[in-house]
């Protein structure tokens, strides 16, 4: 079980990127956040694999014997234990393209594997065999050998997926899985996803309602930061107007330059030009 | 149609300014030519150069040149053991250059190393770049005395400048995305360099390394005349000595030299940037 507890992400400035955002995932949840590009759903996503760090809030993950792990404001070592417990799914191309499928499926397991080992020896037989279970899940079994930087999309994708599955997480974590995949690869990776989550919880930041209603079980739509929608993941047309609201292009990121503009036309300009244009 | 003034405004006076522009932009060139040219004039006038010590240098050159023909052939199988001395101790110093430049250029990426070690890196090699290797050679003979020693350390480190230099704006340029992906496993900084850093930037390691091993054989010519031995040492005594056409003949061997690592560094790169010969 995740438990997030009024997470809240600011810029130096004091503009709240994420505002207050607090939400629990229990077992066979296939949670959806929806929200316009820069509305705060990456942000959160990554303040739960502890990758941005929440300015305040908690975030604590609950295991089945009862053991718990927090990753806001936690030490390095203890964010590591943490994040050993979350399958991070990401965008495909974000995989390790120089290393083989197979190895990259098994660094899902960095964070159970001695750094020492790592360098000295490297991966074992035993856990191959094991990732190899998890690519057939996949359906990419006959790709073990392949250099990842050869992928398609879809594929790299589904790698990714396999990835977080040799992890055996807690909760799995996906930031756009399908949004840079064609219709039928989307389907395709939706249909990987919603038997995963029967036994783990599987929280994803989508951008298509129509898919989200077909496979998830339920939906948080994010605005501006804070949480405006928390209920079943098919969303009326109101509601959907609701979360992205009609200035959907605005973007929050904290990479954007948040300064005004200085208009086009400045006062440093040559005088002759200026009154070339005003006319 | 528009009206002749807005014409004026529109269209004329941004041609006005454009075409004071460029005739500024003309002065400038002149003046910058001027200035160019009267600095060469004074330095060589200052520093005697006189055109009547290089007409009779050519005049003495010609007859010269005649003396080193025929090429003495006999000394060409007492030459190959030199010649091997060179080649080695390029590849030697590349090697070495290759296996501690890593180390180096991981210190020196902004991504990877902490600011403080990795300012301290760059400025060391900032430092060694701005020394040319005969100076480091010269202080170097100073310490060992004149031999292989001090042209293959001298050598060793040119080649960690250069390449800890190529090789940390390689890591520099590794999406952050990738590495966060594999830290979100759970992995310790050292096995993200281990399977992410690495894998990555080995087929710029060994493309670089090879430019590097050119670069070094003809240096290690240079060097090897100023008493670093092998056959820049050959060249410079038999010139001393005045025995011109074994001069000529360590001076063709030189030739072939180059040009077959030239040739070889250029099949293997290409091999290497394929991706056909690491995986």
């Amino acid at each position: 079980m995740l438990n997030v507890s009024k997470i809240v992400v600011r810029l130096p400035n004091g503009k709240r990127l994420v505002n207050d955002v607090s939400f629990t995932v229990g077992r066979g949840e296939f949670v959806s956040i929806l929200g316009s590009s820069g509305a705060g759903k990456s942000l959160t996503l990554r303040c739960i694999i502890g990758l941005t760090k929440p300015n305040e809030g908690e975030i604590t993950l609950t295991g089945p014997s009862g053991q718990s792990y927090r990753t806001a404001n936690v030490s390095a070592a203890e964010l590591r234990r943490a994040r050993r417990h979350i399958g991070l799914i990401f965008q495909g191309s974000n995989l390790v393209k120089r290393l083989t499928v197979l190895e990259n499926v098994m660094l899902g397991r960095l964070g159970h594997i001695n750094p020492v080992r790592s360098w000295l020896v490297g991966f074992k037989d035993s856990e191959a065999r094991e990732a190899m279970v998890a690519l057939d899940q996949v359906n990419m079994a006959a790709c073990a050998g392949r250099l990842t930087g050869s992928l398609s999309g879809g594929e790299m994708q589904r790698v990714s997926i396999a990835r977080a599955i040799h992890q055996r997480p807690l909760i799995y974590l996906a930031d756009e899985p399908i949004s840079s995949l064609d219709p039928r690869n989307a389907d395709a990776i939706m249909s990987i996803l919603q038997p995963l989550s029967r036994d783990t919880p599987v929280i994803g930041a989508f951008h298509q309602p129509a898919v989200v209603a077909r496979y998830c079980t339920r939906a948080i739509g994010i605005r501006m930061g804070t949480v405006v929608y928390d209920g079943p993941a098919q969303i009326s047309a109101r509601q959907l107007e609701h979360i992205y609201g009609e200035s959907s292009g605005e973007s929050f990121l904290p990479h954007r330059d948040l300064d005004p503009q200085l208009p086009f036309f400045g006062p440093d300009m040559q005088p002759s030009l200026r009154e070339g244009v005003t006319i | 149609m528009v009206s002749p003034s807005v014409m004026l405004f529109r269209q004329e006076l941004p041609f006005l300014e454009w075409r004071k522009g460029i005739a500024c932009q003309r002065w400038k060139q002149a003046a910058i030519a001027a200035v160019l040219l009267s600095l060469t004039a004074l330095t060589s006038w200052r520093c005697n150069v006189d055109v009547q010590s290089f007409i009779s240098g050519v005049d003495k050159g010609i007859p010269l040149l005649g003396l080193f023909f025929p090429p003495e052939w006999s000394r060409l199988v007492g030459m190959l053991q030199p010649l091997a001395v060179t080649v080695v101790l390029a590849m030697a110093a590349t090697i070495l250059g290759m296996c501690l430049s890593l180390p180096c250029a991981l210190a020196a990426s902004s991504n990877l190393a902490p600011p403080p070690l990795r300012l301290a890196m760059r400025s060391f090699i900032a430092l060694e770049r701005g020394l040319p290797e005969i100076v480091q050679l010269l202080l170097l003979i100073a310490i060992f005395g004149l031999g292989v020693v001090p042209g293959l350390i001298a050598l060793s480190i040119g080649s960690i400048g250069m390449l800890a230099k190529l090789l940390a704006d390689g890591i520099e340029e590794i999406e952050p995305s990738m590495l966060e992906s594999v830290a979100g496993t759970g992995a310790t900084r050292s096995q993200v360099i281990r399977y992410a850093v690495i894998p990555q930037i080995l087929p710029a390691l060994f493309a670089n390394g090879l430019f590097q091993f050119e670069f070094n054989v003809r240096t290690s010519i240079i060097l090897g005349a100023i008493g670093a031995g092998g056959i820049g040492y050959v060249m410079r005594t038999s010139m001393l000595s005045m025995d011109y056409s074994t001069a000529c003949m360590a001076t063709l061997l030189t030739l072939a030299l180059v040009f077959f690592t030239e040739r070889v560094s250029d099949f293997l790169r290409a091999r290497i940037l394929s991706g056909g010969l690491l995986r």
